[in-house]
């Protein structure tokens, strides 16, 4: 599908700049943390109240420390501070905040990748059919896109929750199964639900993309020829149609990721996640204690931030050394 | 016989671009006269678009013009540019090459001009014709309003976002005046635009392609320029509509006696217009002289390929005799310091290995060609064997399918191209 | 598909093909009509095998919607298309595949008619793939030899387009046009992309394909002197219509529509001797295609408009009139801008009688150039004055009266003889009365 101009435009414009090579290494990083979160862990990030394996206890913030000492009866060292135990502390309900964060990148990178994926399935399609036969079919196609695009993303994503609950769906962790890790959650919640609202919510903008291609490329000579050469409209739709709208696909799923992943932390922010394991969740959480314990909102933030800002880097990137209109210029 | 209006010596403009060094003009060598026709033809790629884009000072990087000199003779401009540059000038003739760009630039429009292939692309959409050719007759008005300081040329008042936003509110605010709408309105009458009243105030849109050439016309001839630098100005129009086109072209210059720059690859368009032509080949002129020089006397292999492969609306019919292989590679480090026109020619002999200077063409004032056959007779004896080419041809060949290039960097024509596109609405 | 002899390969009948301009969903809802661009309107012809028929005109005037019409791309609006016997145009299943493998096409952008995602080789075997035609080694061995045949080396099968020239993309396209074995294949302006020196190489290739492959050609060019080097007959197209169809030779040295004789003297020469060459320019503009003129399309431009009968008028003067009664009609001429600044006063619309015969003047100086005979003057004078007091329709009429012709009430047709001309001036249409639709 790529071709070796494309290939030798995407090394040349990553090796004249920096910003590529950021993006990269953030999201390699990223993927690296999400995907290795048991091993890097310290503790179950879904345990709370957490007791260490001294017996000390730390007890959820907010709480009443007196209650917590008489009910024990002892007197015990208690913290939420990071210690050498809890690196980064706790959260108010006793999680470890660095366990969470790990997990919470695979929370926002599958919700990306998985929605994008799942947006491109009904958006690219949809577009290519209305843009290659025009006239009525595309009326009444680019009809339907528009009513979606009418609504904002955020309100019509509550409200498809709302239709379909936000009940995750519990996939066995990996790594854990290798034997990599202990005492980590053996599956990891995927909030199937809120991935296929957040497509739901931004296909529209593959399927108007996908149909400008389509628009303009059937118009091309070549499609003409092999329509007199009696190709079907399918055959033409996948030889011809669907491999040069590519490019600008590419980069808008690119950038879309970053928009999925926002528009996840959002939903997951107002609590409609489907898993706790969410960073848009974390800084809800830490909400509250952002004077004393700051950092328990700010980490996750920060995750959202770099792994947007990746996303993003990768997209210029990528539409630098793909767009035709670029490609050429300043030589 | 009148005296040159421009005289370009050794001419060079090279595109430095990522794959090398793009020789777009070589050493070329142009005289033309006040008052005539120059035609200078080519096929795609070699390089006469850049050569007249040299003269207009419209050269963008990644060009260059990396040498040589582009002498106008104007004795009031020389005078004027004396003492800042006295370098440049040299008599009546001032070298263009050797003044600031400001000063250069205040050139366009008074004493060149051009017109593009594309009207449409010269046009702004959202003004009427009428206030674009006013704005050209404006700016020429002021510049000359103080023609000794060739600064003030310069210093115009400029169009400012204060001057648009006040338009916007009151309509008498314009940048125009009257007196340039009235010029406007006579110029568009001058180039056969009927009803020029009602048509200044259209918009480009509701102008057919025909008459936006002629508009176009008629704004570079607001500054009623010496010299008219017309690139491939009906290439794109119907032959009948070339036809009126041309007939106006015609008009124009019998009437103001202004000097045209023909740029174009049609010979007919050629033969129709022109006094004097020079060919180009691979950013050379391999034969100028004047038209009957050319077309009928012609002594260059290629000139004789271009010719026959025209085919003849007369005649009858009968089988073309097309130029074999492709427009050569332009890249600097691709050229062989031979004929460049050797590996497609019928006629290549072992003298066409060393690259050849310009000879006189006996029978003739004025007809000089860069080719060995002005000098010797073709010798069976001395021809190049066939396969002498084919081993760097081929090289090449496989370099072009070296896929970590782009499209561009394979044809000299296509690495021509961004200039071609973008000039159009630069002036 | 079987051949029976003598009859025409392709046969065109009165094929219209017309696009509709504001026809989205939104237009309907907002109540406007669709505009039909007439872009082919009843055209006819024939070809026969083994010959090439050159279809000629200026860009607009619908010669490459008739090809690709006639193919089937697109659908027409009207008309019959029969090839070998059949009906194109009722063909479905297999017979319309069948139509797919004998007629191709070859299209004039060297840039796009290739896709710049497929290796040449794909390109070029793409038709044997959709037909099913032979292994994957005898599609290679043919998909080898076609390259060959068309002048490229079968070392390059792998290469993208985007590494060859426009002439050696031009080559591929014809490699591909030719991989099913056609019978007629449709050039849709195959040179135009090309420089000359390429443009005769592939002319030259085509020439002898044909002879070799004993194909059929419909050749659409706007290069008079292309179609005139590779046709045996040719049609001359003028605004969706056929004005002219003859053979190449006759057709060149007598044209007889004034069309083809403006389209043929105003192709320059590359010769010495065209700057002394008598040439007549067309004047004016193709009109739109949304609004055709009435009866001869070409009449607004045609400088051998036939006047009624008794009239005494230079052709020259004839035409000014015309105008000035087309742009009546038209009502395109704005009565503020007459005279000098606010000189007729026209609150009301219409200009005060006191000075209705300065108006008259100020109009008459403006819009005609030629000094009219008395009584001629007399008739524009009574109908500008109409204009004056803003009767448009009243001035239009006051002039049609008199100088309407036979060109714009009735639409020439194509006549039966050897050598069809559309035109009044060759044909007995001005005598009897025509049914302007007739084609025949």
């Amino acid at each position: 599908m790529i071709s070796d101009r494309v290939k030798s435009n995407l090394k040349q414009t990553f090796s004249e700049s920096l910003l590529p090579k950021l993006g990269l290494l953030l999201l390699v990083s990223i993927v690296f943390m999400a995907i290795f979160a048991p091993v890097l862990a310290t503790h179950d990030p879904t345990r709370t109240g957490h007791y260490s394996d001294q017996g000390t206890a730390y007890p959820p913030l907010g709480q009443d420390l007196t209650t917590q000492i008489a009910q024990d009866g002892d007197i015990v060292e208690v913290t939420v501070e990071p210690t050498s135990e809890h690196i980064l502390g706790t959260n108010n309900v006793g999680q470890d905040v660095y366990s969470r964060f790990l997990y919470g990148a695979r929370v926002s990178l599958i919700v990306g990748l998985l929605g994008t994926s799942m947006a491109l399935a009904i958006g690219v399609p949809f577009g290519l059919v209305a843009g290659y036969y025009g006239g009525r079919v595309d009326d009444a196609m680019m009809r339907i896109a528009d009513i979606m695009l009418a609504f904002p993303a955020l309100v019509l994503a509550l409200a498809l929750i709302g239709v379909f609950g936000q009940t995750p769906i519990q996939v066995p962790d990996p790594i854990v199964l290798a034997g990599l890790a202990d005492g980590m959650p053996e599956s990891i919640p995927i909030p199937g639900m809120v991935t296929l609202v957040v497509a739901l919510v931004t296909w529209v903008w593959f399927a108007r993309v996908a149909r400008g291609e389509a628009l303009s490329i059937r118009n091309e000579e070549y499609v003409k020829a092999a329509k007199s050469f009696g190709t079907s409209d399918r055959t033409i739709l996948l030889k011809h149609v669907l491999p040069n709208s590519l490019t600008p696909i590419i980069v808008l799923a690119t950038i879309q990721v970053a928009v999925i992943i926002l528009l996840e932390a959002s939903l997951a922010y107002l609590g409609f996640s489907g898993t706790t394991l969410s960073w848009g969740y974390e800084i809800e959480r830490g909400q509250d204690y952002l004077r004393t314990r700051p950092w328990i909102s700010m980490l996750p933030g920060i995750g959202i931030v770099l792994a947007v800002i990746s996303v993003n880097l990768l997209g210029d990137w990528f539409r630098d050394a793909l767009d035709p209109n670029i490609e050429g210029e300043g030589r | 016989m009148t005296e040159d209006i421009l005289r370009v010596h050794d001419l060079s403009t090279r595109y430095f671009t990522q794959d090398g060094q793009v020789n777009a003009v070589s050493n070329l060598d142009l005289r033309i006269e006040r008052g005539e026709v120059f035609g200078i033809v080519g096929e795609s790629g070699s390089g006469k678009s850049v050569t007249a884009r040299s003269i207009m000072d419209l050269i963008e990087p990644p060009g260059e013009i990396t040498g040589g000199e582009i002498k106008y003779r104007n004795g009031e401009f020389a005078e004027t540019v004396a003492d800042e540059h006295p370098n440049a000038v040299n008599g009546e003739f001032v070298n263009l090459l050797e003044l600031p760009p400001n000063v250069r630039q205040s050139l366009r429009g008074t004493s060149f001009s051009m017109i593009f292939q594309d009207p449409e692309s010269s046009f702004n959409p959202t003004l009427t014709v009428g206030e674009q050719l006013a704005e050209a007759v404006e700016v020429q008005r002021r510049a000359s309003a103080r023609p000794r300081s060739t600064r003030a040329r310069t210093q115009s008042e400029e169009y400012s976002l204060g001057n648009f936003l006040l338009s916007t509110v009151l309509p008498s605010q314009k940048y125009i005046t009257e007196e340039s709408r009235e010029r406007a309105i006579e110029l568009l009458e001058l180039v056969g635009i009927p009803d020029p009243v009602e048509r200044a105030d259209e918009y480009p849109h509701e102008y057919s392609g025909g008459m936006l050439q002629r508009a176009m016309i008629a704004q570079a001839l607001a500054g009623e320029p010496d010299v008219l630098v017309a690139d491939e100005p009906t290439t794109a129009l119907d032959v009948t509509i070339q036809a009126q086109v041309l007939d106006l072209l015609d008009e124009l210059q019998e009437e103001t006696g202004m000097t045209i720059l023909l740029i174009t690859h049609n010979l007919g368009v050629i033969a129709r217009m022109c006094d004097r032509v020079g060919v180009m080949y691979a950013g050379e002129i391999v034969e100028r002289g004047s038209l009957e020089d050319v077309f009928d006397e012609q002594v260059h292999p290629y000139t004789q390929g271009l010719l026959g492969s025209v085919p003849d609306l007369e005649g009858a019919t009968r089988r073309l005799q097309p130029i074999p292989g492709n427009v050569p590679s332009l890249l600097d480090h691709e050229m062989d310091d031979r004929c460049y026109f050797a590996d497609r020619c019928p006629k290549a002999m072992e003298d066409c290995l060393e690259h050849p200077p310009e000879f006189e063409v006996p029978g003739s004032d004025d007809h000089e060609v860069r080719c060995v056959l002005a000098e010797m007779e073709y010798a069976e004896s001395r021809a190049v064997p066939d396969d002498h080419f084919s081993e760097t041809s081929r090289t090449a060949a496989d370099k072009h399918a070296d896929p970590d290039r782009t499209e561009d960097d394979v044809q000299p024509q296509r690495a021509e191209q961004p200039v071609d596109d973008s000039g159009g609405d630069r002036l | 598909m079987s051949r029976r002899s003598g009859r025409p390969l392709v046969q065109v009948e009165d094929l219209q093909k017309y696009f509709w301009e504001n026809d989205s969903i939104l237009d309907r809802l907002f109540g406007d009509d669709p505009v039909p661009v007439r872009a082919v309107d009843g055209v006819s012809f024939d070809i026969h095998e083994g010959e090439t028929l050159g279809l000629v005109g200026e860009s607009g005037c619908g010669k490459s919607t008739t090809g690709e019409t006639l193919l089937r791309l697109q659908e027409p609006t009207d008309g019959h298309v029969t090839f070998d016997g059949h009906e194109v145009y009722d063909l479905g299943g297999d017979e319309l595949t069948a139509f797919r493998r004998e007629a191709q096409v070859v299209f004039q952008d060297p840039f796009s008619s290739l896709d710049p995602r497929m290796t040449i080789g794909e390109t070029i075997r793409q038709p044997l793939e959709v037909h099913d035609i032979g292994t994957d080694d005898e599609r290679r061995e043919r998909v080898r030899d076609l390259v060959e045949r068309v002048g490229l080396s079968p070392d390059q099968l792998d290469r993208y387009p985007h590494e060859f020239s426009g002439g050696q993309r031009q080559r591929i396209g014809i490699a591909r046009a030719l991989a099913l074995e056609p019978e007629f294949i449709v050039l849709d302006e195959p040179t135009s992309a090309l420089d000359v020196s390429v443009q005769a190489q592939v002319l030259n290739l085509l020439d002898d394909l044909q002879d070799e492959f004993n194909l059929t050609y419909l050749l659409i060019s706007h290069d008079l002197s292309v179609i005139r080097h590779v046709c045996d007959r040719v049609a001359v197209m003028y605004l969706g219509e056929i004005v002219e169809i003859g053979l190449v030779d006759e057709l060149f040295e007598n044209p007889d529509h004034p069309y083809t004789q403006a389209l043929l003297e105003s192709v320059p020469r590359a010769s010495t001797d065209e700057r002394d060459r008598d040439r007549e320019t067309l004047a004016g503009d193709v009109p739109s295609p949304r609004d055709p003129p009435s009866g001869c399309r070409f009449r607004t431009r045609c400088p051998m408009v036939i006047p009624p009968e008794d009239l005494e008028l230079e052709q020259e003067t004839y035409r000014e009139l015309m105008s000035l009664r087309e742009r009546i009609e038209r009502r395109d001429i704005s009565l503020e801008s007459v005279g000098d600044d606010g000189q007729f006063d026209a609150d009301d619309g219409s200009v005060p009688d006191e000075d209705v015969p300065a108006f008259i003047a100020a109009v008459k100086e403006r819009l005609l150039d030629v000094p009219l005979p008395p009584r001629h003057d007399a008739i524009v004078e009574e109908a500008l004055a109409e204009l004056a007091a803003e009767n448009w329709e009243a001035a239009a009429e006051r002039l049609r009266t008199e100088y309407e012709s036979v060109c714009e009430r009735e639409s020439p047709d194509l006549g039966e003889q050897a050598h069809p001309v559309a035109c009044h001036l060759h044909g007995t249409a001005s005598e009897r009365t025509a049914e302007p639709d007739s084609w025949t």
